[in-house]
């Protein structure tokens, strides 16, 4: 049984794994591509690679980059209540 | 070429379809008329059956099975298994096979006064192939003819609908920003081979002029 559990852990986690990293991966490129458009909507000082530079730096401690840790935490959590309910 | 490509996206959606049809569940309203153990030997159609008991022993040829009988309101007649599902697939974490057994039971019901259930399930019923859909729980309802909204399906549903575009978006998204580019540069590497290949052979051309005699011209 405890094999078993081990299994469905391993694999919850992989699948998990990989979804965060699509998705890390795609938030961070929608990040960049709107930092590029408000960089060109108005006439700035600082050059664009700096401006979309520093604002990667702030994405990447920001609360909406961190959010995204939730996908280990909600299906998880769904699943084990959703489990409950259907063995009681 | 076109034939190919259209019959494997609608074999891709039938498949999807099925899966999706085989594991979700469903509600069926019967008059429950017996609960039953039988020894099942499975062959061919073994992929249809689910788990052990979880904490038993799985590696076992055979095995014990609970079955649920029921009849339809229409008085046609339903059979369904009763297995945990466990750890495994599909996702149910069904343990307590045990109990959704004296559960049912407990509602058994004659012709003439019937208490009408409701039976949660997955699978399909085929005579042919012997196989049973898996009963998930039990619940008693008002009558014969109540209906269901699938709450959990259309939750369910909509949460793959929403994977998919994700993943699409996603793949926009990646084609747009990092494959296009890559293509972009390519190309434009391949301009400025040209280009210097053009000055070249313009230096060469020259240099052959200077060979050839002026008063020519």
């Amino acid at each position: 049984m405890l094999f078993a559990i081990a299994r469905l852990i391993l694999g919850a986690a992989v699948i998990l794994g990989v979804l965060y990293l699509l998705v890390s991966i795609y938030a961070r490129s929608l990040r960049r591509e709107a930092l590029e458009k408000e960089w060109a909507r108005e006439e700035r000082a600082i050059a664009r690679d700096a401006y979309v530079k520093r604002g990667m730096v702030e994405y990447d401690k920001s609360l909406k980059r961190r959010a995204l840790l939730l996908i280990f935490i909600v299906p998880p959590v769904v699943v084990g209540v959703m489990a409950y309910m259907i063995n009681t | 070429m076109r034939y190919v490509k259209w019959t494997l996206i609608v074999g891709w959606l039938l498949v999807v379809f099925a899966v999706l049809h085989y594991t979700l569940p469903q509600h069926d309203v019967v008059r429950i008329v017996n609960t039953e153990i039988r020894r099942m030997d499975f062959g061919e159609n073994s992929i249809f059956w689910a788990s052990e008991d979880v904490g038993t022993d799985g590696t076992t040829v055979n095995r014990d099975i609970r079955f649920i009988e029921a009849v339809r309101p229409d008085g046609r007649p339903s059979v369904y298994r009763n297995e945990d599902t466990g750890w495994g697939w599909p996702p149910y974490l069904k343990l307590d096979s045990s109990n959704l057994q004296a559960e049912a039971a407990d509602l058994i019901s004659t012709r003439d006064a019937p208490i009408w259930v409701a039976i949660t399930h997955y699978g399909w019923r085929s005579q042919l192939l012997t196989i049973f859909p898996n009963a998930v729980g039990v619940e008693r309802v008002d009558g014969p003819d109540v209906k269901f909204i699938p709450w959990l399906n259309i939750v369910i549903l909509t949460t793959l609908a929403l994977l998919c575009l994700l993943f699409w978006r996603m793949w926009v998204q990646f084609r747009e920003r990092t494959i296009d580019p890559l293509v972009g540069q390519a190309s434009e590497t391949w301009d400025g081979v040209e280009l210097r290949a053009q000055e070249k052979r313009r230096i060469w051309r020259r240099w052959l002029d200077t060979w050839k005699r002026k008063d020519r011209r």
